[in-house]
């Protein structure tokens, strides 16, 4: 970037930075003006909008020599330590956009100088709420994504960590970055990904889940192949692992790539606990999972084909409560199942204070007036409302919508064949995840393939010593 | 070639052995064999297994020795046309043997849980659940007979629940059977270790090959052991005329475990046993697909289309007890000539014929 013309252009060929300017003033937040000391020799312009003017008034304004002849002396003094020269008009109202000052020189139409100026204006680094830990680093991600890579760079300080910046997006431009630790990644998904980015032919990234959404190998499964993450603890340690981290210039989330199914119910609080808690919450979270996509169809395939597969006992309770409903199970079970996700939908739109008072109304008032009404039987509200609850604990949120999803294919199969359907929706499943692959790598690893020294850390997690084995970084010569 | 990626490493090949060796046969074999061996008929499951182990090592040898799956050696020993035609029978076999254990599925889900399951729209169901694996790729389908191993294998807990019932001692006198009657209970037996013939098509996909002997050996064994383990407890839990009742006797077995939230274990098991033949039933058709595909030169997803109609066209076809147990005799007599005749007869031909070639290179 950095040229500096030695041959005087010819006049007809110049490129006309006036013009540019004269474009660019058609907006109101334009903001250009001479200044000189006795000529009106310098023209610095700029969008009052988007540059932070302390860096104008403290750093640029005194220090601009005002009666050199030449652009390169009157910005020499500057305390700035990268000066872009451009000869391009382009290129200046690009960077004039994305908030630089430009200063080019009256009567010396050929370059122009490009400063740094934008205004950082972001949230500060606050508390996860997503994914919230009581134990571990408090730090979530914010919009900014310097302040991001800020976050990851300071638990890695290594010169390792890569960092490679694309721009995507015909109208936000928006800048998303790549980071893998040299060495430990596999260069060939860093490719992969970075080619898949680059052919990006759209409009606008707004969130780093547009840019999952739209570099997944199988962009029809329901499962999440990126995991979303925002904490910045936890990017640090999986890039660690070989994996590959991308962040997007406002969003507060980073993607994590390629993710296996496991890995979706990992948290990072399974590392800052004792290894016994920790594999044992694992394992609860997998036997949630399982519950809460099965628990609402075997209810509807016992009650409508296998009254006999429960001890007596057992189905003369589910017998009372069901006595006087006038719905068969799968309906009963539908509508159930509809209203908590209505719940869970009208919870997620409104505001914090007024979710609550409709988690209650929705929650005990309409579930015990429906009960009474007859309309539904108790073990039935109970099941689904506690599979609804099960589907929660996956710490990576989208996983949990895909579970609540796929658990309606069951319900209707359980609803055709009993327990047989369920059977054969699963077996659905598990061939869905076999053939998914996340970055070309097999979704169910370290499942399938099998991977031994995989599996220490998947459904359950050995204590660290265990797990000595992952890939340090190599030094090179 | 063959694409890396699409190669299974030999330990694989364990699970694929081992799935397709127990089938819907272990849920009602112990019925053919104690007929004709009464109470020896453990020694014919020993004597059936070791058969079958000296008949994975002769696929082994041809197949090692030739480098190529079964469409290749019959056409280079036998030509184009007789190679061809040699080709469709086993792909023949392959396709019926498939719709054989699809069909003895339906059996049991009619029998034990649905009687008046409509069979066509079941069909359908399953043919989808089958398009979906086999077209997914040998990868996924490794995958599935690996899951299928694993997921159901807490099954083999079951057999704990007859044990408390069980009397040792019906297994005495030991060899009271003639040579003859334990030869036709070997024979019988055989049926529940066939299906792992379709190692002679997906043998290219094995990164190192000379390995996975080995885990095929392995995975025979293990099969053995599983089958001499259900024999015994069989022999001990029923008598012998009971037993000659009971078309499933493992089924039988489920009907006593006692969960104290589950009544009927046997729906449990049912069940489960879709995971558990799914992947058999799909590398039958996988592997007539895939010869179908070599041989004609024609996409395989078309042809497992076309295979996945005659499955279940078949399958309402048959429709009693009755012919369904004929075919499934017809299909096991075909097979057991097919594996202890027809293989080691190939590899004799195969071994004289590249003697025979090396003499002309020489010469």
């Amino acid at each position: 970037m950095k040229k500096f013309p030695f041959q005087k252009s010819n006049q007809s060929q110049t490129p006309q930075f006036n013009e540019a300017i004269q474009q660019l003033k058609e907006s109101k937040d334009f903001t250009s003006f001479m200044f000189g000391l006795e000529r009106d020799t310098l023209c610095i312009s700029y969008f009052t909008t988007l540059i932070d003017t302390d860096i104008l008034h403290r750093d640029l304004l005194p220090y601009l020599n005002k009666s050199s002849s030449t652009l390169e002396n009157a910005v020499q003094a500057l305390p700035i330590e990268n000066l872009l020269f451009t000869q391009k008009p382009d290129d200046m109202q690009n960077h004039l956009l994305i908030g630089y000052i430009s200063i080019t020189m009256e009567g010396k139409d050929d370059q122009a100088v490009l400063i740094k100026a934008d205004s950082q204006k972001s949230r500060t680094v606050s508390l996860p709420e997503v994914e919230f830990s009581v134990i571990g680093p408090k730090e979530s991600l914010v919009e900014s994504l310097d302040t991001n890579l800020n976050l990851i760079r300071k638990r890695l300080p290594i010169q390792e960590l890569k960092v490679e910046e694309l721009i995507v997006g015909k109208l936000s431009k928006s800048r998303v970055a790549v980071l893998h630790i040299d060495g430990i990644c596999d260069k060939k998904n860093v490719s992969t990904v970075i080619q898949r980015i680059t052919n990006l032919d759209v409009n606008q990234i707004i969130d780093s889940s547009y840019i999952s959404q739209m570099i997944t190998d199988k962009k029809n499964s329901p499962f999440p192949q990126f995991i979303d993450t925002e904490r910045p603890d936890r990017l640090a340690a999986v890039l660690g692992e070989g994996k590959l981290v991308i962040l997007v210039d406002g969003a507060p989330h980073g993607l994590i790539g390629p993710a296996t199914l496991v890995e979706f119910f990992t948290a990072s609080e399974d590392y800052f606990l004792n290894w016994t808690m920790a594999s044992f919450f694992r394992l609860v979270r997998f036997f949630a999972v399982l519950f809460s996509i099965l628990i609402t169809p075997i209810y509807v395939a016992i009650l409508t084909y296998h009254y006999e597969l429960l001890p007596k006992n057992l189905i003369n309770t589910l017998v009372i409560s069901r006595s006087g409903i006038p719905f068969p199970p799968i309906l009963e079970a539908l509508v159930l199942e509809l209203v908590i996700e209505l719940l869970r939908e009208a919870g997620a739109r409104l505001p914090t204070k007024v979710g609550q008072t409709i988690g209650i109304v929705g929650g005990i008032v309409i579930g015990t007036a429906s009960v009474e009404a007859g309309l539904t039987s108790n073990v039935l509200l109970i099941i689904v409302a506690l599979s609804a609850l099960a589907s929660f604990t996956t710490p990576v949120y989208q996983m949990g919508n895909t579970i609540r999803l796929i658990r309606f294919p069951f319900l209707l199969m359980a609803y055709y064949i009993g327990i047989l359907g369920v059977a054969i929706s699963f077996c659905f499943m598990l061939i869905h995840l076999l053939r998914i692959t996340t970055l070309g790598r097999p979704y169910l690893e370290p499942l399938y393939p099998p991977k031994l020294h995989s599996l220490k850390d998947s459904l359950i997690r050995l204590p660290f010593s265990f797990l000595s084995k992952r890939p340090a970084p190599k030094h090179k010569d | 070639m063959i694409n890396k990626n699409e190669q299974i490493s030999p330990f694989l090949v364990f699970f694929l052995v081992l799935k397709v060796q127990i089938g819907v046969g272990v849920l009602g074999f112990q019925r053919l064999i104690i007929k004709s061996a009464g109470n020896d008929a453990w020694i014919a499951v020993i004597a059936a297994g070791l058969l079958f182990s000296i008949i994975i090592w002769c696929m082994f040898t041809l197949l090692n020795s030739q480098k190529q799956d079964l469409m290749g050696i019959h056409t280079q020993l036998f030509g184009k046309v007789l190679g061809g035609f040699l080709n469709m029978i086993w792909i023949t076999y392959w396709l019926l043997m498939g719709i054989a254990v699809y069909r003895a599925y339906v059996e049991v889900v009619q029998a034990w849980m649905f009687p008046q399951i409509n069979v066509m729209t079941f069909s359908i169901v399953f043919a989808l659940l089958i398009y979906y694996t086999v077209s997914g790729g040998f990868q996924v389908l490794t995958g599935i007979c690996f899951l299928g191993v694993i997921i159901p294998s807490y099954l083999i807990l079951t057999i704990f629940f007859p044990l408390e019932y069980t009397d040792f001692r019906n297994l005495l006198p030991v060899w009271n059977h003639s040579y003859k009657e334990i030869a036709l209970a070997t024979r019988d037996m055989s049926l529940s270790y066939m299906g792992f013939s379709t190692l002679l098509m997906f043998y290219p996909l094995i990164k190192h090959q000379k390995k996975a002997n080995k885990w095929a050996q392995l995975a025979n064994i293990l099969s053995l052991l599983s089958y001499l383990l259900l024999t015994i407890v069989s022999i001990g839990f029923y008598s012998e005329n009971q037993i000659s009742r009971y078309v499933w006797a493992t089924l039988s077995f489920w009907s006593i475990v006692e969960v104290p939230f589950i009544e009927r274990f046997e729906y449990i098991g049912i069940a489960t046993w879709v995971i558990f033949i799914l992947p058999n039933i799909c590398l039958f058709i996988w592997a007539a697909t895939k010869g179908t595909s070599i041989l004609f030169k024609v996409e395989p997803n078309r042809i497992s289309i076309l295979f996945l109609v005659i499955l279940i066209v078949m399958s309402i076809a048959l429709k009693d007890r009755e012919t369904i147990n004929t075919f499934q005799d017809y299909m096991s007599y075909v097979g057991f000539i097919l594996y202890t005749v027809y293989i080691p007869i190939l590899l004799c031909l195969s071994y004289i014929m590249s003697k025979i070639r090396k003499k002309t290179h020489e010469n």
